[in-house]
């Protein structure tokens, strides 16, 4: 069934990229954060995927650069998280404003 | 213009769908309010554990090492993403993709032979 | 695809990629299965030796055609082979600057990590210089920015270490996405992720609505690698990561990691924007990426305008010289902005001269900074009576950031300022921006001079010379004053090995 249209598809990662923006730049909590940054990145997917069914040269591609970006997102996600176990254990705090040892 | 209709049409059932899960939890819980008798002691108040008696906070804070372990989990298990549309393409890829998993699953191993030497693999 | 045409590909072209590889692996597993006791070092010396036999590699495909391998994803052109030696030039000095790191609390058992982290950042950033395919483009960047990530959280037990480690990686990220939604347009409108074809359909591109798209894509692009290049509007990460990390990684992160944003930044826009016409006031159609010019030259202005004056209040010597990259980042966008004909040797130029200034002068501040454990600027003070050698290779590579006549930063300058005023109509504004904010920056490149040459020094003891700081202050003075007085040893080199790019989308 495809009577949805591919503007509805786009506008839904429009929205989401820009939900996981807003949210990376407000919120205080770093795990948010980075949940934040992996909704764009997911937004991403969403249009990547949409193009390579309903774009104007349908084609595989898009989802193969949509796999890439799914591991890549895991990747920098493995290592955010990473980070901030390490910086948890120094400061004792995941609260980005807290974060002030280096300013100037 | 007919295909906007349907798909109007195919969200109006969502529509319905959502007002409908809104709504019967609201009218059971408020039906089971006017029939149930309300007689309230202390021991009822107490947080219910399966019979035993709570002995401390319910929040409870994880060990560090689940998160280094969720976080090999997760990159090994988001590598099999690559796996996948291999094995299910498997006959017309031929030799060139299978050299290709090769190395790479090469290198998954140096990555996990990594983690075995740093004794993230265990526990204590 | 059976195995006739897979072996009917040069894999010779890709050697310099594979011994970077090859080294990278080997050096992991080595850094795993050595007995503690043995001192990490050699395996830092086995990695130069490794970039130096890619590097001879590199040379020695100097001569060859341009090839392109598995359509597109590598391909060895002009332009990948350019930038490609001043990548691996630069790690290679980097990584002589890894060799003598010593932290106040060591390194522990993160020393052998340090290496082959550098070593697979530079991959990425060789990836990201010889490919035609966003995919792979995408994969190498993202590549050379985890690894910089570990890098600048290297120092585990510090506090300031993993603060700018955790910036960085919340900037990088957000940064990455906006890139990938730029690109993820750029793909829905052709269909194809190779940049050859897709220049090919955008050149046909009819419809006005498709190219406002394509406009949004360009800002989502350019500010997306805007965080690689360290300039307006992502620039702020710079200063507190180049603080908190390690002074190794902070030298890469201002040389190789900038060269690589720039070499994708070209790559991209030139590739995709520079062949979509847009139908303007006037009747002859221009492409979009001339039409995008004014925004860029914004862009650059304000970069320049932000490093150089925020510049000017830092005590810390590691943040001075993260808003004099900023500032830097800035002047190569002017040569950017301009597209004129001297763009890619404008750029090519610049980007050799400020690696051999930035790395020498980032030697010498490891040297002192790690001696003291602090990064004031006072700790400069009378460095020339402490060490008339180290203060007088100081005092070229400022002058040479400076852009005095003489050294390679001033020919770099003037290269753009050409540039800039070759082009019809010129670009009066910039060009004035670019001179008054040189002129700024010559106030606190000047305050770090007076401190090392009038100023008392706090302690007379002499400073211990390490072998890995002195070549690379020695090679960076000698190639700052050769490039300065004789440039046209490395612009006839240019010009006669690389065709001035005519390969870049063949």
């Amino acid at each position: 069934m495809s009577s949805v249209p591919i503007s509805a598809f786009l506008a839904l990662a429009l929205i989401l990229f820009c939900i996981g923006l807003y949210g990376a730049l407000t919120k205080r909590n770093t795990v948010i954060v980075l949940i934040s940054i992996e909704l764009m990145l997911n937004a991403v997917n969403i249009n990547l995927v949409t193009f390579s069914k309903y774009g104007v040269a349908p084609a595989i591609t898009g989802q193969v650069f949509a796999l890439f970006v799914i591991t890549v997102a895991a990747a920098e996600a493995a290592v955010g998280l990473a980070i901030l176990i390490a910086l948890y254990r120094n400061r004792k705090t995941v609260n980005i404003d807290e974060m002030d040892q280096l300013q100037g | 213009m007919e295909l906007l209709n349907l798909y109007q049409n195919n969200y109006l059932i969502v529509f319905v769908f959502l007002c409908l899960g809104v709504i019967l939890p609201l009218v059971a819980l408020y039906l089971g309010k006017l029939l149930r008798p309300y007689k309230p002691y202390d021991a009822k108040y107490t947080t219910y554990e399966s019979g035993i008696e709570p002995f401390h906070d319910s929040r409870v804070q994880f060990n560090v090492r689940y998160y280094i372990f969720a976080l090999m989990f997760v990159i090994f298990d988001v590598e099999t993403v690559f796996l996948y549309p291999w094995a299910v393409a498997y006959e017309k890829l031929g030799i060139f993709a299978l050299i290709e998993m090769l190395i790479f699953v090469l290198m998954l191993v140096i990555g996990l032979v990594y983690a075995w030497k740093k004794k993230v693999l265990k526990w204590t | 695809m059976d195995l006739e045409t897979l072996l009917s590909y040069e894999w010779g072209t890709m050697a310099p990629e594979f011994i970077i590889l090859g080294v990278a692996t080997a050096l992991s597993l080595l850094d795993l299965f050595m007995p503690k006791k043995v001192d990490r070092r050699i395996l830092g010396w086995l990695g130069f030796t490794g970039i130096l036999a890619a590097i001879v590699a590199l040379v020695s495909l100097i001569g060859h055609d341009t090839t392109s391998i598995l359509f597109d994803t590598f391909r060895l052109d002009g332009f990948a082979k350019a930038f490609k030696l001043i990548l691996l030039a630069g790690a290679a000095l980097v990584l002589l600057l890894a060799i003598d790191y010593e932290p106040k609390e060591g390194m522990k058992e993160y020393r052998g990590e340090f290496f082959y982290l550098f070593l697979t950042a530079l991959l990425g950033a060789m990836m990201m210089s010889s490919s035609g395919d966003l995919i792979t483009l995408f994969i190498g960047l993202e590549l050379l920015s985890l690894s910089s990530y570990i890098l600048a959280g290297m120092r585990k037990k510090n506090l300031q270490s993993n603060e700018s480690a955790m910036k960085y990686v919340i900037n990088g990220g957000i940064s990455t996405a906006i890139t990938l939604f730029g690109m993820s347009y750029v793909y829905g409108l052709t269909g194809t992720t190779n940049l050859k074809e897709m220049s090919l359909i955008l050149g046909n591109i009819a419809d006005p609505q498709h190219v406002y798209i394509l406009g949004l894509a360009f800002f989502l692009i350019f500010i997306g690698l805007s965080f690689k290049i360290a300039s307006a509007p992502f620039h702020m990460w710079a200063p507190d990561v180049y603080e908190g990390a390690p002074t190794p990684v902070t030298a890469f992160l201002s040389v190789v990691s900038k060269t690589a944003g720039f070499v994708i930044l070209l790559r991209l826009l030139l590739a995709i924007f520079a062949s979509v016409p847009v139908q303007g006031d006037g009747a002859e159609p221009l492409p979009l990426l001339l039409r995008m010019q004014d925004y860029l030259a914004f862009l650059a202005g304000a970069t320049m305008i932000i490093g150089n004056v925020i510049a000017l209040r830092q005590r810390n010597v590691k943040r001075l010289f993260a808003y004099s990259s900023i500032a830097h980042a800035g002047y190569i966008l002017v040569a950017l902005t301009t597209m004129s004909y001297f763009m890619f040797d404008a750029i090519w130029f610049y980007l050799l001269a400020y690696l051999f200034m930035n790395l020498g002068a980032f030697a010498i501040l490891q040297l002192i900074t790690s001696k003291t454990g602090s990064e004031d600027i006072g700790q400069f003070a009378g460095l020339y009576q402490r060490a008339p050698v180290l203060a007088v290779g100081m005092g070229i590579f400022i002058l040479s950031l400076a852009g005095i006549p003489g050294t390679a930063g001033f020919i770099g300058k003037l290269n753009i300022f050409m540039g800039a005023l070759i082009r019809e109509p010129a670009h009066f504004v910039l060009v004035g921006i670019m001179i008054v904010m040189t002129v700024v920056s010559y106030v606190y490149y000047f305050g770090l001079f007076t401190q090392m040459f009038f100023r008392p020094a706090a302690d007379d003891s002499k400073l211990k010379l390490s072998p890995g700081i002195t070549t690379v202050v020695v090679i960076c003075a000698a190639a700052t004053v050769l490039f300065g007085i004789m440039p046209n040893l490395a612009l006839d080199f240019f010009h006669q090995n690389f065709n001035g790019f005519s390969d870049f989308l063949q």
